[in-house]
C-alpha cells in the first residue's frame, strides 16, 4: 500500500512523540544500543589497529644473504631478477659493498675508534647483500631454501663451518614464532570481534523487544480502531532511528576518552603506534559506521520485534 | 445490518463458547446481548471484530462475510465499527484528545477534519476540559467516556460496547449508557453485552439472552430474565 503524504507526517509525529513520552524505557534502550555499539566500535577500531600493527612488524622482517666479496656483481643481479620472479617475495634490494660501507660509515659517525679501526683495515671489509623482505613472514624458510639450494650457492659467502650466510637461519627461530603469532592474533583477532558483535545484537534486539512487548495491548487496541500495519508499525520504526542515531552520537562521546586512555597506556607497548590517534584521525569513518550499525540495530529490531504483535 | 449465521466456536469439546446461534441486527437497533459470565458474549463480539475465528458458520457485516476479509483490508472495516470494552483500552501515551483523534488519523482523514470532529465529540460526552489529560489522570467514567468519543469520531455504522460498565459506579453506569442511547438515537447501531439487569430493564429495547453458548431468548422490549 503506497503511503501517502499525511500518513507519513504522522508517522514522524507519532514516533517523536512516543520517544520523548516513553522517556525511561527510550533512555534505556538508548543506552543499550549504545553499549552495542560501543562493542561495535572498540571491535572495528580495535581490529583495524591490530592488524596495523600485524602488518608494520611483519614489515620489519626481512633476511640478508651475503656474498663473496669475489662474486660478480652481475650475477647478484640476475639472482636478484630469479628472487623478484618468485611468488613469495615481495621486494629485494640489492646492497653493494660500497653501499654497505657508506652506510656504515654513517651510522658510526661519531665513534672515532670504529671509523679509525676501518682505516687501519684498509680495504672494504664488507661484502654486497640481497634485503629480501617475503610476502609473509611464513615464506622465508622456502626462500631460504631457494637460495641454498639454487645455482647461485657458489657466490653465497659462508662461514667456517660451510654454513652459508643467510640471516634468516640465524634468526629463524624468532621468525617463525612470530610469524605463528600474528596469524594466530589475527585469527583471534576475528573471533573475538565476531562473538562480541553477535553478543552485542542480541542484547539490543531483546531490549527492543521487550520494550514492545509493553506496548502489545496498545499495538492491539490500535488495530480494532482500524489502523493499517504501517500505521502503527511507523511510529515504532522512526523511534528505533532516533534510538540509533542518539546511540551512535553517545557512543562516539564514550569512545573518544576511552581511546584516549587505552592509547597513553599502550603506545609504548606497539613501539610509539598510538590508538587514539588512530581513531582521531578516522572519527568520520567511525562515525558513520557506528551510525549506520545503531540506525540498523534501532531500526531491525523494531521491526522483528513488531510483528508478532500485529498479528490479530 | 450484521447477521450471525449458525455461528459456533469450539474451544474444545468439553468448552464450548457458542453453539448454532443465528439472528440478524437491523441498522438503527439498540440490542443488548445478556447472559452470566462465560455464556458467549464476549465471543460473539470477538467473532464480529475479527479478533477470533468461528469453528463454523459465518458473520456477516452488511454483505460481507468478514471472516473472508483479505487481513489488509480488516483496518477498513474496522473503521466502520467502533468498539467500546470494559477495561477502556485507550492509549496510555495519549491524551484525551489525541486518543479520540487516533481513530480518524488511522482513517487517513485530513487534519482539518480532526480538528473540526474532535472537540464536537468530546463536547458531546462532556469531556472538553479535560481533553488534554491522559488516561492515567481521569476518572473510570472519565476513561469510558473518552473510549465511546473515540468509538463514534468516525460516525461508524455500529458502536460495540463489550461491558461497558462492568468497572463502573451506579451513577456512571447511568451516564454511559444514556451515552449510548443518545448515539443510538443519532442513528447509529449499538450492540451491548452486559450481566447488568438494572441497566437491561431501565433500556426496555431488544434483549438477546446466551445461556451456555446458546440463543435461548429474544424479544423486542425485553427484560433481564434468568
Amino acid at each position: 500500500m503506497a503511503m501517502d503524504k499525511i500518513t507519513f507526517r504522522r508517522i514522524l509525529k507519532w514516533g517523536f512523540l512516543s520517544f520523548f513520552r516513553n522517556g525511561v524505557v527510550s533512555a534505556a534502550t538508548v543506552l543499550v544500543i549504545s553499549l552495542s555499539i560501543f562493542m561495535i566500535g572498540a571491535v572495528v577500531v580495535g581490529s583495524t589497529f591490530l592488524s596495523g600493527i600485524i602488518s608494520s612488524l611483519e614489515e620489519k622482517v626481512d633476511v640478508s644473504a651475503y656474498f663473496k666479496t669475489s662474486a660478480p656483481e652481475a650475477r647478484i643481479l640476475s639472482l636478484k631478477k630469479d628472487l623478484e620472479a618468485l611468488p613469495e617475495v615481495r621486494a629485494v634490494k640489492y646492497i653493494s659493498a660500497d653501499e654497505a660501507l657508506l652506510a656504515f660509515r654513517e651510522r658510526h659517525a661519531g665513534d672515532d675508534a670504529i671509523l679509525q679501526s676501518l682505516e687501519v683495515v684498509g680495504a672494504n671489509p664488507f661484502s654486497s647483500s640481497l634485503e629480501i623482505k617475503a610476502r609473509d613472514p611464513s615464506k622465508y624458510d622456502a626462500i631460504s631454501k631457494f637460495l641454498e639450494k639454487g645455482s647461485y650457492g657458489d657466490i653465497l659467502d659462508a662461514d667456517s663451518s660451510g654454513q652459508k650466510k643467510i640471516t634468516y637461519r640465524q634468526n629463524q627461530f624468532v621468525i617463525d614464532r612470530l610469524s605463528s603469532l600474528l596469524s594466530t592474533s589475527r585469527r583471534i583477532g576475528f573471533a573475538v570481534s565476531l562473538i562480541l558483535a553477535v553478543i552485542a545484537l542480541m542484547v539490543a534486539y531483546s531490549t527492543v523487544r521487550l520494550a514492545i512487548y509493553n506496548s502489545r495491548d496498545e499495538i492491539s487496541v490500535m488495530q480494532l480502531v482500524g489502523a493499517s500495519r504501517a500505521f502503527i508499525r511507523g511510529p515504532f520504526l522512526v523511534e528505533g532511528v532516533i534510538h540509533g542515531i542518539i546511540a551512535s552520537f553517545f557512543t562516539l562521546v564514550l569512545l573518544y576518552p576511552a581511546f584516549w586512555l587505552i592509547g597513553k597506556k599502550t603506545s609504548v607497548l606497539f613501539g610509539g603506534i598510538n590508538i587514539f590517534q588512530y581513531f582521531v584521525s578516522n572519527i568520520f569513518q567511525i562515525f558513520f559506521i557506528l551510525l549506520v550499525a545503531g540506525v540498523l540495530l534501532g531500526v531491525l529490531s523494531a521491526y522483528i520485534a513488531i510483528r508478532r504483535y500485529l498479528k490479530v | 445490518m450484521i447477521y450471525f449465521d449458525k455461528v459456533s466456536k469450539v474451544y474444545s469439546p468439553t468448552s464450548i463458547a457458542l453453539e448454532d446461534v443465528s439472528f440478524t441486527i437491523a441498522p438503527n437497533e439498540f440490542i443488548s446481548i445478556v447472559g452470566q459470565s462465560g455464556a458467549g458474549k464476549s465471543t460473539l463480539l470477538k467473532l464480529l471484530l475479527v479478533e477470533d475465528w468461528p469453528t463454523s458458520g459465518k458473520v456477516f457485516f452488511e454483505s460481507n462475510d468478514v471472516h473472508a476479509i483479505p487481513k489488509e483490508d480488516l483496518p477498513l472495516i474496522r473503521r466502520r465499527m467502533g468498539v467500546v470494552f470494559q477495561d477502556y483500552r485507550l492509549l496510555p501515551q495519549k491524551t484525551a484528545y489525541e486518543n479520540v483523534a487516533f481513530a480518524l488519523e488511522a482513517g487517513g482523514k485530513e487534519d482539518d477534519d480532526i480538528k473540526h470532529d474532535v472537540p464536537q465529540v468530546l463536547e458531546l460526552v462532556g469531556l472538553m476540559d479535560k481533553a488534554w489529560h491522559f488516561p492515567h489522570e481521569l476518572s473510570g467514567g472519565e476513561k469510558q467516556r473518552v473510549a465511546i468519543a473515540r468509538a463514534i469520531v468516525s460516525r461508524p455504522d455500529v458502536v460495540i460496547a463489550d461491558e461497558p460498565t462492568g468497572n463502573l459506579d451506579p451513577l456512571n453506569t447511568l451516564e454511559i449508557i444514556r451515552l449510548l442511547e443518545k448515539v443510538n438515537d443519532l442513528g447509529t447501531m449499538v450492540i451491548l453485552a452486559t450481566h447488568d439487569k438494572e441497566i437491561i430493564n431501565s433500556l426496555k429495547r431488544r434483549v438477546v439472552t446466551l445461556e451456555k453458548g446458546r440463543l435461548v431468548r429474544d424479544e423486542q422490549r425485553g427484560r433481564y430474565v434468568l
